[in-house]
């Protein structure tokens, strides 16, 4: 499109006052419930008591503790790394999934039928799914059931519910199709001309892939990826739930040190988590440019 | 040339081709031979096959019968990447991620060529079509045209026997297209390989194509040089669909002398019947008779008359087009160069004529079609 035409919206010309009156309750719901709070959360971080006063002293203390003590490190080394493992499942299976739809699936109305089963899940609360995982996680869960029902073992084993791998599988089947959905979306924008011009330039399906398919979705890869870094980086619920008292993630301390009064460190953790977001949001930004996703 | 027994004849030969889509007959046996070097058009309306025809050819759909042979070499169980020809797209398909240079070398890239032979090969190709300018931009940057270059120079750099066109120039503003046109005559030419041109202008057909095939509803109509199907119409539906024909209905009265007598509601004619022998008086028949061979002052030779009189007078360039209305009602078409001085006015009565061979009986609409060899 050259760049001296723009869509037209609405009427309402641009730059005209009564635009921005237009953007005013956004912007103050923004300020008010985002901006602000995040601020306050950030001087709390400084504060050097526990209760609130506005002449608090500020300082590094709680920063200082954080760094100093292994055990805290640790657990943003376990949350990371929690976060690398669902951002690489997700990615595979996501891809996968997408793939299938848009690709294998010949009719439009099974597209949009297979799209619709997997968003049904997502009606019920998060916590509801993530509760409803234990009676599958369980001692005699059905997954221990059916694996002895299939004769695969003898008795039921532990390693499901309460542990790292529990978590996992909960957490896959929530945030697959996080990765999915923008894969879905750029997937479906590619001409079917464009695969079909490589087939005739001769590359074989597996270089019409890597060549063409994979670069071309790269954007939906990244936008999935960074929607599964957010929120499992920020998912204390299904270690709550399933990994007991046993698990836990940068999300679980800030409720825990909050239940315990110490809203310093508290702050100092969830601006630590918020760091690492948008550091994270930063690098996907780099790579990929947003307003652009729409103009394949 | 020398020419050995084993060496091919044929660029493509396609052999009772038969596809459909549901219940929907895309393409009926069809069968077509391209000879070295030529140019051929598959011209007709949408929905008539011909651009499921080249996909077949290309591999990118699969015939549920016949047999697709691509320079001497049967390639219908090949898949599109194994098969050798190169395809432009209507939307050239250029790959929106890649530089102008990094599309026009990944056909030699996925032939393995070694990596000093794609950088000259791609240099060389980039000058040929004057995009090397454009090397290093994306294809969003580009122009129709420019664009238009890009999928010619990505298609030809493998030198591909046969080339595919599906509405390649359809896309381009009008004003360019003639030139285009006059460029990818040119390169055929050049480089001697045979393309293969999907089209529903007769213009672009008849002005590019050393073989124009009229394809209508999955089935070849005619093949044939252009003069030849200007001229010589073989069905009712190529006599309405190459402008410039005046096509009648009407009851063969009496068959004498090679001639039919055809009753029509504007009158009887006498058409030569030629390639229909067996024609017997009470079948019912088409002709036509060229818009641009009437004569609106008949001598002795023409025959068959018509009265009529002017409707209205078109300008079309070199040519002045007159619509007559004949005494029952129906309209007559006549084409004059403009330079001719016997003009019409509007209004105006007029007698019309034309000479037996003038006319050009048509194949009844379910006769089979001839093996189309070209």
């Amino acid at each position: 499109m050259p760049p001296h035409q723009h869509h037209r919206m609405s009427t309402v010309r641009e730059r005209a006052s009564v635009s921005y009156l237009l953007a005013l309750p956004a912007t103050l719901w923004m300020i008010g419930g985002l901006i602000v709070p995040i601020l306050f959360i950030v001087w709390v971080s400084f504060w050097t008591t526990r209760e609130f006063a506005l002449d608090n002293p500020l300082s590094l203390t709680h920063y200082i503790k954080l760094f100093d003590k292994p055990v805290y490190l640790k657990l943003v080394g376990h949350t990371v790394l929690q976060t690398m493992v669902l951002m690489g499942i997700t990615l595979v299976l996501g891809y996968c999934m997408a793939y299938f739809i848009v690709g294998k699936v010949q009719r439009d109305g099974r597209k949009y039928l297979l799209i619709f089963l997997l968003i049904i899940p997502f009606w019920t609360s998060a916590l509801i799914r993530t509760i409803a995982w234990i009676p599958f996680l369980g001692v005699n869960g059905v997954i221990n059931q059916s694996l002895i029902f299939l004769g695969l073992i003898d008795e039921p084993i532990g390693i499901f519910l309460y542990s790292r791998t529990g978590i996992t599988l909960a957490q896959v089947s929530f945030y697959t199709l996080m990765a999915t959905g923008p894969v879905v979306y750029v997937m479906r924008n590619i001409p079917p001309s464009v695969l079909q011009a490589a087939q005739c330039l001769k590359a074989s399906p597996f270089h019409v892939f890597w060549r063409i398919t994979v670069p071309l979705t790269l954007p939906g890869i990244l936008i999935g990826q960074l929607l599964v870094f957010l929120n499992v980086m920020a998912d204390f619920a299904t270690a709550a739930a399933i990994g007991g008292n046993k698990f836990a993630y940068l999300g679980n301390l800030v409720l825990l040190l909050y239940d315990s009064g110490q809203l310093p460190f508290a702050s100092v953790i969830a601006v630590v988590m918020m760091v690492c977001m948008l550091a994270g949001v930063a690098m996907m930004l780099k790579v990929v440019d947003i307003r652009r996703l729409g103009a394949l | 040339m020398t020419t050995t027994p084993e060496q091919n004849q044929y660029d493509l030969e396609l052999k009772g081709i038969t596809k459909h889509f549901g219940s929907f007959m895309a393409v009926g046996n069809l069968s077509l031979s391209v000879e070295r070097g030529q140019f051929v058009c598959l011209l007709g309306p949408s929905g008539c096959g011909k651009t499921t025809t080249l996909r077949i050819i290309a591999g990118l759909e699969e015939p549920e019968k016949g047999e697709v042979w691509i320079d001497g070499r049967r390639v219908d169980d090949d898949p599109p990447w194994v098969r050798d020809f190169a395809m432009m797209f209507q939307d050239f398909a250029l790959f929106p991620h890649m530089t102008i240079r990094k599309q026009v070398a990944f056909g030699l890239e996925m032939l393995k060529r070694p990596k000093e032979e794609i950088r000259r090969r791609v240099d060389e190709t980039l000058a040929t079509f004057e995009i090397g300018a454009l090397a290093d931009r994306k294809p969003d940057t580009l122009s129709g045209g420019q664009q238009q270059r890009v999928a010619l120079a990505r298609a030809l750099i493998t030198q591909p026997r046969l080339l595919l066109l599906d509405e390649p120039i359809g896309s381009l503003d009008f004003s360019l297209r003639e030139a285009v046109m006059l460029e990818l005559k040119d390169v055929q030419r050049r480089l001697g390989i045979s393309f293969i041109w999907v089209t529903h202008d007769q213009n672009e057909a008849f002005s590019l194509g050393d073989l124009v095939v009229v394809m209508n509803h999955a089935r070849i109509e005619q093949v044939g040089p252009p003069e030849a199907i200007a001229e010589r119409p073989r069905t009712r539906f190529v006599a309405e669909f190459i402008q410039g024909n005046n096509v009648f209905e009407g009851t063969v009265e009496s068959v004498e002398n090679g001639n039919a007598r055809i009753g029509t509601p504007s009158g009887s004619f006498d058409v030569p019947v030629e390639d229909a022998p067996l024609l017997a008086p009470g079948a019912v028949v088409t002709f036509s008779v060229r818009a641009d061979i009437l004569s609106t002052r008949p001598q002795a030779e023409h025959v068959n008359r018509l009265e009529a009189t002017c409707n209205a007078v078109e300008y079309l360039g070199a040519i002045r087009r007159y619509d007559l209305q004949l005494e029952d009602g129906r309209s007559l078409k006549y084409e004059q160069f403009r330079s001719a001085a016997a003009r019409i006015k509007e209004g105006e009565r007029v007698s019309i004529g034309w000479r037996v061979e003038d006319g050009v009986l048509h194949a009844s609409p379910s006769a089979p079609s001839d093996e189309h060899r070209a």
